[in-house]
C-alpha cells in the first residue's frame, strides 16, 4: 500500500479540542502496527465546529473525517475510517465540498489547512514564492502600483488603501526602512490572523519581503501578541526554513536584494495593536500613543520611513501579484474590493472562517454559513468589528457587508470579526464592560480615556441601580461624544460606539431592575 | 569681536520671544544661514506669519491667543495628552489637538466654539472628578493651571460626583528637603517625566502601570530621594499643578514679585527669577530668557538659597579700626566715607601700589568688572586680581595666546549645533550641571562625544549617553593625546587651511606645524571620522591647563 | 535562597541582557527572556539591565509596569489565564469566572494558599470558535465550563512534581 497522508490539524482550536493527542494516537497506531500512514500536521480549515477534523488523502480528493476528539480517536481508528469508511457517523466526504467551504472564496485562505505550515515543497507546490519570484523582476513603484490598482484595503480594522500607505513610504527617503507587521490581532471574536498564521506563514513571510522590495526596506518586524505561543513557534520555524533556502536574508534569490525578519512578541496590552503604540513597544517602550501626525510611513519605527500592515492585508499581497491587481478587484463591492477572511464567534453553531468578497448581508453569515446559535436560543445582538464595533440589532442585520455600509449605520467592519449572542445577553452588562475594556487596556496618556473609560462605568453602573436615570443617561451619551471627539486614539475614540449602540437598540436592558 | 551663534540673529517671526511667556511648544530652531520657510495662516480672523514647524498653538501665542493648555509648555515637546487645546480647522473633520498640529500655508484655524467650549469643560470635569477639591488651602492656589483651566473653560459642576475611583488617598512623599510630591493632586500630563528626560537628561522618573491606575513613580517607585534624582528641580518647574511643590511655598506662600538675577554658585551663570515676599529670597526659578541656562538649573542655584537668609550673611555695612576690634554696625555713609578715607590715607603713607582689590569667581561678571574699575580709576593702580587666579591663570594666558580671547569662543546654545563634542579633564554633570545637560540632549539626537579623562565620569555612560570613546590616559599625559591628535591632523592634512589663512599668523603657524608633524609627536590611532564631522565643541576643564 | 542560586539567577539575567543588547530597542525582548526563564522580572535585577541596555531604572519599571504580562513577582507553580472577552462572555465566561474564583478561594492576580494556581485574566486566546476558553502555560482549552475547570484544575495539582538535581 503507498504512502497515505493523514492530515491532523496543527492550530490552536483545533489543539484545544485535542489535536494534538489525537495526532500522537495516530501515529503509535500506525507505527506500532507497521502501516503505511504518514501523519501531517496541517493547518486548520477553519470549520471549528469539526475539529479535531482528520482528512486521508485519496485518488479521488481528500476524505474528511470530524470531530475526532481524544475521547473518540480509538473508535476511529478500530472503524478504520483511515481507510476510507463512509458509513461512519464522522465520515464527512470530500472535504472540498463541503457547502460551508464550497461556498467560500478562498483566496487569502487559499492554502490554510491544505498544505503543511512548515514544508517549503508544499508551498511552492501551491504557488508558493511566485509573487516574491515575479516581485524581484519588477521595480519598487511597478509593485506598489500594483497593490494600489487592486483596491487591497488595510484588513486590520483602519481599512486604509495599502498602496497609497506602501506609495508614502517608496517616496519617502531615508537611508533606513522597515516593514512591520501588525499581529496583534487583539478583538475579541477574530482568529483569521492566527490561522493564517499557523498554517500558512510562508504567505505572510513571502507578503512582506515583497513590501520590503517594493519600498526599499531591508528589515521587517512581526509584532506578535504573547496570546498565540503556537502561531510563535510556527512562525518562527518558517523564518527559518525561509532564510535557510535564500527566501528571506541576503541577496535574495541572487536578485542582490536583501530582507530579513524578526518577530518581536508583545507582552499583554490590547492597545499596541494601535500602530503608533506598537511602534513604542518596538523601541522597547511604554506603549503610550504617539500624536499624528507625523504618520509612521514618513516617521515610524526608530523614526524611519515603516510600512505598517495587518497580517491578512500582507498575506494577499503575493496573490496580488502573480494573478494581477484586477483579480483581487473583481471580487466584491463599491469601494470594498477583494476578499474578507469573516470569523464567525461567540454563540454560533457553525463557527468558523468564511472568506468570501464583501457584499453578502451580515444574516447570511450569521444563518447560511453560522447555522444560528450555538444554544439554540434565538440570536439578538451582534458585535462586529471587535470591542470597538457597535451591537447590531436584528433590524440591522441585513446590512451588506461592505466598509461603507457599515459605517452608515454607525457600525464597523473593522478586522471580520462578528460575535453572536443569543437572548439571555444583557446588553447593560455588555456596554459596561466596553467602557471596562477601555479602562483596563487605555494607555493612560489622554484624559478622555483615562478618565472617561472609568466614569463611564460608573455612570452605566447608577443607570442600572436607577439613580436618577434620564440624568444618568444624558451624562453618559456626552461623556461618549467627548470621547469620540477628544480620545487620541481610536480606544477612547470608538468605545463609545459599541455603548451608544446598546442605548439606543436595547433601550430596555438599561432599566433599573431588569 | 569674536563671532558667534546667536539663534535670535535671524528674528524671524515668532523668534522674539518674552521670556516670561510660555508659548506652550518649543520655538523652532534656525541657523543663521538656514533659509526659513515662512507660513500665512489666519487663526480666528488674525493673520500671523511663522516658520515652518511651528505647532499652531505657539502660533496662536505670538498672536496673544492662548489656547488652554495643561500637558503643553514650551520647554517641552508637545505631547497630545490633555486633549484641552482641541481646535478646528477648516476644510479637516474632527478636532485635532493644536499642540501637535503644524501650521500650514492658508490653513484657517478657530480655536473658539461651542462644540470646543462644551469638549473642554467636559474634559475638565473628567480631570476635577478625580481631583481634591481644596483650592482654598492648597499650596498652588493662585498658581495652578488646572485651577486657570477650570475658570477658562466655566467648570461649574462635575456631574460624575466625588465618589467614584479617584487617588484622593495616595500618599504624598515628603522625603525630599526641597519639595513635596503630593501624587493626590497628579493629572499624569506627564510634564515631570517629560522634564527630567528631556530638558534634565536623567530619566530619574515614569509612570508607573497604565490607564487610570498610572501614577508618577521616581525610579522603581521609590520616595524621590533615594532614586537617581538630582534635584534639579524641572520636574518641579513643569508641574501644573500642586503635585510637585517647592516646600518654601507651602511654608511661605506664593511670591508677590521677582527680581531676575544671575546665580553664583559656578561658571554657567545660570539666570534665575528670585522670588520675593516683602524683602525675603523665598524662591529661586530659573529664568527662560537666561541665555547661559535657557530656564533650566541645577540644585545648587534651585534649592540651595539658604545662604541669604543665613545667620552668617552681613546685612549691614560692618566697620572696625582694626582684627581685633569687634565689628560695629554703620551706616553706608559712614562705611564708605570710613573705606575711602582710610584707603586714601594708606596710599599717601605707602604709595599708590599699596592698596588692591581681589574680586570672587563667586562674582558675576558685571561685578567683577566694577571691582576692577574701582582699582584702576579709583585707586589708580592694576592690583587687581581674582580668586580664580588660582585654578584659571593657566587658562586665561593658554587660550588668550592660541584663541585670541581668555574666554569660551562660543554661546552656550552653539552645544545645540556641535556634531562632536570633546570633553578633556572636565566632568560637566558635577561641576557644571545645566551646561552637561544641554549637551547630553544634543548626545542624544546623535552627535558623538569623546572623552579623555582618567576618570570614569558620568558622561563616559549613563542613560541614552555612550561616549564614542573613553580614552582614559593616565594622569600627566593630556598634553601628550593633545599633540598626538594634532599631529595626525597636520600630517593627514585634514586642518581646516581657509580658518588659518585667515586667522592665524603665517610664521606662527608653520613654525608649530613643524614642530608637531615630528614623528615624537605619533599617537596611538584615533578615528579620523571625528574630525570630518563639521562642527565639534571643545571643552575643557581647569585640571587639563593645571597639568604641567 | 541560596546564595549560589542568588548569584547564578543574575548571572543568567547579565547572559540575556549581553544577548540582545545589540538589537535595536531590545528592552521588551530582553524582559520576555528574564521571564521565560525566571518566571518573572527580579525588581533587584533592574539594576543590571539598565546597566547593559544603557537605559535608567525607572525606565524599565515603567515598562514592565505598564505590561500586564510582565510580573514582579513569582506566580504559583501554574498560571490559568481565563479570558474574559466579548466571545467567550458570549458564552458563559461570566459563571465561569465566578465559579474559578470561588472554587480556587482566590481571586484575580492572586494565587492559591498552597502555592500552586494563579488566577489571571486575559483578553480574547484567539479561540472564539470554541468560546469560553483559558491558557495554562502555552495549553489552550476549548468550551471550558465549571466542569472541566475543576478537571483541569486537579489535573494540574496532581502532576507529579519532577525533582530536578
Amino acid at each position: 500500500m503507498a504512502n497515505i497522508k493523514v492530515y491532523v490539524p496543527r492550530d490552536t482550536t483545533a489543539c484545544s479540542l485535542g489535536a494534538d493527542s489525537v495526532a500522537v494516537s495516530l501515529q503509535h497506531y500506525f507505527s506500532n502496527n507497521d502501516i503505511d500512514c504518514e501523519v501531517v500536521r496541517s493547518g486548520s480549515r477553519g470549520l471549528y465546529w469539526l475539529e479535531p477534523l482528520i482528512e486521508i488523502e485519496t485518488d479521488s480528493g481528500r476524505i474528511a473525517y470530524g470531530p475526532i476528539g481524544p475521547n473518540i480517536i480509538d473508535e476511529f481508528i478500530a472503524a478504520k475510517c483511515w481507510k476510507i469508511n463512509k458509513e461512519h457517523w464522522s465520515y464527512l466526504g470530500v472535504v472540498d465540498e463541503i457547502p460551508y467551504l464550497q461556498k467560500q472564496q478562498r483566496v487569502t485562505f487559499a492554502r490554510v489547512g491544505v498544505i503543511d505550515p512548515l514544508s517549503l515543497s508544499d508551498y511552492e507546490n501551491h504557488f508558493g514564492f511566485s509573487g516574491l519570484k515575479q516581485a524581484l523582476d519588477m521595480s519598487g513603484q511597478e509593485i506598489v502600483s500594483q497593490i494600489k490598482d487592486s483596491g487591497l484595503r488595510g484588513r486590520g480594522g483602519a481599512a486604509f488603501p495599502t498602496g497609497i500607505k506602501w506609495q508614502t513610504v517608496l517616496d519617502t527617503e531615508s537611508d533606513q526602512k522597515y516593514v512591520v507587521c501588525n499581529a496583534d490581532e487583539g478583538d475579541s471574536g477574530t482568529y483569521s490572523d492566527r490561522m493564517l498564521m499557523e498554517s500558512d506563514p510562508l504567505c505572510l513571510i513571502e507578503g512582506m519581503t515583497i513590501a520590503g522590495i517594493a519600498v526599499g526596506a531591508d528589515k521587517g518586524y512581526i509584532y506578535l501578541r504573547d496570546e498565540y505561543p503556537l502561531a510563535f513557534t510556527v512562525l518562527e520555524e518558517a523564518i527559518v526554513l525561509a532564510r535557510n533556502s535564500n527566501f528571506l536574508g541576503e541577496n535574495i534569490l541572487d536578485s542582490g536584494k536583501n530582507f530579513d525578519l524578526e518577530i518581536r512578541l508583545g507582552a499583554g496590552a490590547y492597545i499596541c495593536g494601535e500602530e503608533t503604540s506598537m511602534l513604542e513597544s518596538l523601541e522597547g517602550k511604554r506603549g503610550e500613543v504617539r500624536p499624528k501626525p507625523p504618520l509612521p510611513a514618513i516617521k515610524g519605527l526608530f523614526g524611519k520611513p515603516t510600512v505598517i500592515n495587518n497580517v491578512i492585508s500582507l498575506a494577499s499581497v503575493a496573490a496580488i501579484i502573480v494573478n494581477g491587481a484586477s483579480s483581487y478587484q473583481n471580487y466584491g463591492v463599491n469601494r470594498s474590493r477583494g476578499t474578507l477572511p469573516f470569523q464567525l464567534s461567540g454563540n454560533i453553531k457553525y463557527a468558523g472562517l468564511v472568506e468570501i468578497p464583501f457584499g453578502v448581508t451580515l444574516k447570511d453569515l450569521l444563518y447560511e454559513y453560522g447555522g444560528g446559535s450555538r444554544s439554540g436560543r434565538p440570536l439578538r445582538a451582534v458585535q462586529v468589528g471587535g470591542p470597538l464595533g457597535a451591537y447590531l440589532p436584528e433590524s440591522q442585520w441585513d446590512t451588506p457587508l461592505d466598509y461603507e455600509a457599515f459605517t452608515s449605520i454607525d457600525g464597523m467592519l473593522g478586522h471580520g470579526g462578528i460575535v453572536a449572542f443569543d437572548d439571555t445577553v444583557d446588553m447593560s452588562a455588555q456596554a459596561r464592560f466596553s467602557m471596562e475594556f477601555c479602562a483596563i487596556e487605555s494607555c493612560g496618556k489622554c484624559t478622555p480615556c483615562r478618565i472617561g473609560s472609568v466614569r463611564g462605568v460608573e455612570v452605566i453602573d447608577r443607570i442600572k441601580a436607577g439613580e436618577n436615570s434620564v440624568k444618568n443617561k444624558e451624562l453618559l451619551l456626552e461623556l461618549c461624544d467627548t470621547m469620540v471627539t477628544g480620545s487620541l486614539c481610536a480606544m477612547g475614540g470608538l468605545t463609545p460606539y459599541p455603548v451608544r449602540s446598546a442605548l439606543e437598540h436595547f433601550a430596555e436592558d438599561f432599566e433599573s431592575g431588569s | 569681536m569674536l563671532q558667534y551663534y546667536d539663534p535670535n540673529k535671524n528674528s524671524q517671526p515668532g523668534q522674539v520671544i518674552d521670556p516670561r511667556r510660555d508659548y506652550g511648544t518649543p520655538a523652532i530652531s534656525i541657523d543663521a544661514d538656514e533659509t526659513v520657510q515662512l507660513v500665512t495662516l489666519s487663526i480666528d480672523g488674525q493673520e500671523v506669519k511663522m516658520p515652518e514647524g511651528t505647532s499652531i498653538m505657539r502660533a496662536a501665542a505670538h498672536l496673544d491667543i492662548n489656547i488652554p493648555r495643561l500637558c503643553a509648555t514650551d520647554s517641552l515637546q508637545a505631547f497630545g495628552s490633555c486633549r484641552i487645546c482641541l481646535v478646528q480647522i477648516e476644510g479637516r473633520k474632527g478636532f485635532p489637538a493644536s499642540c501637535t498640529t503644524q501650521v500650514e500655508e492658508g490653513m484657517i484655524v478657530r480655536t473658539q466654539s461651542q462644540e470646543t467650549a462644551k469638549l473642554r469643560r467636559n474634559i475638565m470635569e473628567l480631570y476635577i472628578s478625580d481631583h481634591p477639591l481644596d483650592c482654598l488651602t492648597c499650596a498652588a492656589n493662585g498658581d495652578c493651571q488646572l485651577q486657570d483651566m477650570a475658570g477658562t473653560v466655566g467648570l461649574r459642576e462635575v456631574r460624575y460626583g466625588y465618589h467614584g475611583e479617584n487617588h484622593l488617598d495616595a500618599v504624598k512623599d515628603e522625603s525630599h528637603s526641597y519639595f513635596t510630591f503630593d501624587p493626590a493632586k497628579c493629572i499624569v500630563c506627564s510634564r515631570c517625566v517629560r522634564a527630567c528626560e528631556e530638558v534634565q537628561g536623567t530619566f530619574a522618573l515614569t509612570i508607573d502601570g497604565r490607564g487610570f491606575e498610572s501614577k508618577v513613580s521616581a525610579g522603581q517607585n521609590e520616595a524621590f530621594m533615594d532614586s537617581e534624582c538630582v534635584s534639579c528641580g524641572a520636574c518641579v518647574q513643569a508641574c501644573p499643578t500642586a503635585t510637585l511643590m517647592e516646600n518654601s511655598v507651602i511654608e511661605n506662600g506664593l511670591p508677590e514679585h521677582d527680581v531676575v538675577t544671575t546665580c553664583a554658585y559656578c561658571g554657567v551663570g545660570c539666570a534665575f527669577k528670585a522670588e520675593v515676599r516683602g524683602d525675603q529670597v523665598v524662591g529661586m526659578v530659573p529664568f527662560k530668557g537666561g541665555k547661559a541656562n535657557r530656564g533650566h538649573s541645577c540644585v545648587k542655584g534651585r534649592f540651595a538659597f539658604g545662604y541669604s537668609t543665613h545667620k552668617d550673611r552681613i546685612t549691614k555695612p560692618m566697620i572696625r579700626n582694626n582684627i581685633d576690634e569687634p565689628w560695629q554696625q554703620a551706616s553706608w555713609e559712614e562705611a564708605v566715607e570710613f573705606a575711602a578715607n582710610k584707603i586714601k590715607t594708606i596710599q599717601k603713607e605707602y604709595g599708590s601700589d599699596s592698596v588692591g582689590g581681589i574680586t570672587s569667581s563667586r562674582c558675576t561678571n558685571e561685578e567683577t568688572y566694577l571691582v576692577q574699575k574701582l582699582v584702576r580709576a579709583a585707586f589708580g593702580n592694576n592690583n587687581v586680581d581674582t580668586c580664580a587666579r588660582v585654578c584659571h591663570s593657566p587658562t586665561g594666558y593658554g587660550l588668550k595666546t592660541t584663541l585670541g580671547e581668555s574666554a569660551g569662543t562660543q554661546t552656550f546654545d552653539s552645544v545645540e549645533k556641535s556634531n562632536v563634542i570633546i570633553v578633556i579633564g572636565a566632568n560637566p554633570t558635577d561641576a557644571h550641571p545645566v551646561f552637561a545637560s544641554r549637551m547630553k540632549r544634543r548626545l542624544r539626537e546623535g552627535a558623538k562625544l569623546i572623552v579623555a579623562d582618567p576618570r570614569r565620569i558620568d558622561l563616559v555612560k549613563s542613560p541614552h549617553i555612550d561616549s564614542e570613546h573613553h580614552l582614559n590616559l593616565l594622569p600627566g599625559t593630556n598634553f601628550a593625546l593633545l599633540n598626538a591628535l594634532a599631529h595626525v591632523i597636520v600630517r593627514e592634512g585634514l586642518e581646516d587651511k581657509e580658518f588659518i589663512e585667515l586667522r592665524c599668523e603665517d610664521d606662527a603657524f608653520l613654525h608649530w606645524k613643524e614642530f608637531i608633524s615630528d614623528p615624537k609627536n605619533s599617537p596611538e590611532a584615533m578615528a579620523q571620522g571625528h574630525w570630518s564631522a563639521g562642527r565639534a565643541h571643545y571643552c575643557s576643564g581647569k585640571t587639563l591647563w593645571k597639568s604641567r | 535562597m541560596s546564595i549560589d542560586k542568588e548569584a547564578s539567577k543574575e548571572e543568567m539575567v547579565l547572559a540575556i541582557v549581553s544577548k540582545y543588547k545589540e538589537i535595536p530597542g531590545p528592552l521588551l525582548v530582553v524582559l520576555h527572556g528574564i521571564q521565560q526563564e525566571l518566571g518573572f522580572i527580579p525588581p533587584e535585577f533592574i539594576p543590571d539591565i539598565a546597566e547593559g541596555l544603557n537605559l535608567s531604572r525607572a525606565e524599565i519599571h515603567g515598562v514592565i509596569s505598564f505590561y500586564h504580562f510582565f510580573r514582579s513577582t513569582p506566580a504559583g507553580r501554574h498560571t490559568i489565564q481565563l479570558c474574559r472577552a466579548e466571545s467567550c462572555q458570549a458564552m458563559g465566561s461570566r459563571e465561569l469566572e465566578r465559579h474559578a474564583k470561588k472554587s480556587l478561594e482566590i481571586d484575580f492576580h492572586q494565587t492559591t494558599a498552597d502555592g500552586q494556581i494563579t488566577l489571571e485574566p486575559v483578553y480574547c486566546l484567539g479561540n472564539c470558535a470554541c468560546s469560553p476558553a483559558i491558557r495554562v502555560g502555552d495549553a489552550i482549552h476549548a468550551h471550558v465550563g465549571a466542569e472541566s475547570f475543576d478537571a483541569i484544575v486537579n489535573e494540574l495539582i496532581s502532576e507529579k512534581v519532577e525533582v530536578k538535581n
